[in-house]
């Protein structure tokens, strides 16, 4: 079993402190549910852990089985067992999917794979997530539908075989039936591989159909409260409201958006604003 | 010496590999589809053309060479219904300096010229695109379309794509377009995610940009661009 520890973890994004001394611990045979207002940290949260260069770490460590990762390179914590299934996967141009598979399986090897046994493994993963073959061999998520580009990270996650799976709103843009896929292949890792998950999502659909070991939720960058689905329950049906008169917090970003007229862009006066 | 291409009321494809300077004429009704693959030409190269009416020229162009070159490329479309479709690859490296300076002059009415020209320069390497599609006075419902882009690898690498246009006629279709940008790194990101090294990433993101053009020639000339671009890169 494998050991994931954030200790104080302060990051900022373009000069925003967005997690402030953050504590979390994660064993990778549990699931963890991440939920919180938009905004409060829980993608930047995921990037961080993955090696995002645009994340700047101010303080604070990130142990995997005791050992600092933050002086490395992302493909460097891939080979150590993460993963991060993104919110907007890139569409990355003339790049072919298959080739990309490749290259990430060999990445994670001493020996290239043999074209018989990648075959195998791509076939497998490709009837387990439900995605038609043919789609293979089109360019690395161009063209993709949303539903689409979730499966294939998904997919990625099976060829991977990561220690810990950490998937941002991957049940966001998924129809139902697409849902139940993800959710079904999910339920299988935590149950046959006993993979470790660090799930953000908003809703609890997902989170209904797999195991779910303790809910985290995080607010101005910080883990507020911890609990087990009492609580998804009770934020799918109250939101976050209670949290100011239970627990006396302040939510630092307002979502407010000042008058706008007609005739102005209202984008670009949120943009203003923020 | 330059080699020269003449057709008539006739149709070409051909296939040609390191190439010196090119005279082509298509006097009336003819097509020529030039697929040219320049992997160890040293020389600088220049290619003249004239289209006549009816006449088309296809020409794909993709220079993988390890040096400096200058291609200079002037077509000019002499009789009605001229038509020239231009698509250019090309990948620098080292210290190399390459500069394609490609100009189409319609003198016709009714006559289209179309220019893609792409590359990915690395290391210390500049890539220049410029040169000028001229639609003459009284060449009324012709077209012309300008497109430049250019990837900038490394730190001390550069591009430079000026894509210039005149027109002297109103009833004309005319656009033109440049991009000279870095590697993206959002897409490096998810790339390296999945265990690709830098170098495994931009080597795959270099492939996808640069392979497109290699489908349109023989099985053999395809290896020796990829061969090129995994060397290059």
């Amino acid at each position: 079993m494998a050991t994931l520890e954030i200790k104080n973890l302060t990051v900022s994004v373009k000069e925003k402190q967005i997690l402030k001394d953050l504590n979390l611990t994660i064993d990778s045979s549990e699931t963890i549910a991440l939920l919180g207002p938009n905004g409060n940290g829980k993608s930047t949260l995921l990037q961080t852990i993955m090696g995002n260069p645009n994340y700047v770490v101010e303080s604070g460590e990130i142990l995997l089985d005791g050992k600092d990762i933050l002086s490395l390179e992302a493909d460097e914590r891939s080979k150590l067992g993460l993963f991060l299934g993104m919110q907007n996967p890139s569409e990355v141009p003339g790049v072919n999917n298959v080739d990309f598979l490749k290259a990430s399986l060999n990445a994670h090897r001493e020996k290239p794979i043999s074209l018989f046994e990648f075959y195998r493994l791509l076939d497998n993963a490709y009837k387990e997530t439900h995605i038609p073959f043919e789609m293979s061999n089109r360019n690395l998520n161009e063209g993709f539908s949303g539903g689409e580009k979730k499966k294939n990270e998904i997919l990625q996650m099976l060829l991977l075989n990561p220690k810990f799976a950490m998937l941002d709103e991957i049940d966001s843009g998924l129809d139902v039936d697409a849902i139940q896929v993800v959710a079904s292949v999910i339920k299988k890792e935590q149950e046959e591989n006993h993979r470790g998950f660090l799930i953000v999502s908003h809703y609890a659909r997902l989170y209904d159909l797999i195991n779910v070991d303790r809910a985290v939720v995080l607010v101005n960058g910080k883990v507020v409260t911890e609990g087990g689905r009492e609580l998804i329950k009770k934020i799918d049906t109250e939101g976050y409201e209670w949290l100011r008169h239970e627990l006396g917090i302040e939510f630092e970003k307002e979502e407010t958006m000042s008058s706008v007229s007609i005739g102005t862009c209202a984008t670009k006066e949120a943009l203003k604003a923020k | 010496m330059s080699e020269k291409i003449v057709l008539n009321h006739e149709e070409k494809d051909l296939e040609l590999l390191d190439i010196k300077d090119l005279e082509i004429s298509l006097k009336e009704d003819s097509f020529l589809r030039l697929r040219i693959l320049n992997i160890n030409s040293k020389e600088n190269i220049k290619i003249t053309a004239e289209v006549g009416s009816n006449s088309k020229i296809e020409v794909i162009y993709a220079d993988f060479s390890d040096n400096d070159s200058n291609l200079d490329v002037k077509m000019d479309l002499v009789g009605e219904g001229a038509y020239v479709d231009w698509k250019l690859t090309t990948l620098t490296h080292h210290e190399n300096k390459k500069v394609f300076d490609v100009s189409f002059n319609h003198l016709k009415p009714n006559t289209i010229s179309y220019m893609d020209n792409y590359g990915v320069s690395k290391d210390k390497s500049s890539i220049v695109f410029s040169g000028c599609n001229h639609i003459f006075e009284h060449c009324y419902k012709s077209e012309t379309k300008q497109n430049a882009k250019i990837i900038v690898f490394d730190e001390e690498a550069s591009g430079v794509a000026s894509p210039i246009l005149k027109i002297d006629e109103n009833d004309v279709k005319a656009s033109h377009g440049a991009v000279v940008g870095q590697l993206n790194n959002d897409h490096m990101f998810y790339l390296m995610s999945r265990g690709l090294s830098q170098n495994e990433a931009k080597q795959l993101i270099t492939l996808g940009y640069l392979k497109p053009i290699s489908v349109h020639f023989s099985e053999e000339n395809q290896n020796k661009i990829i061969d090129a671009i995994r060397w290059l890169s």
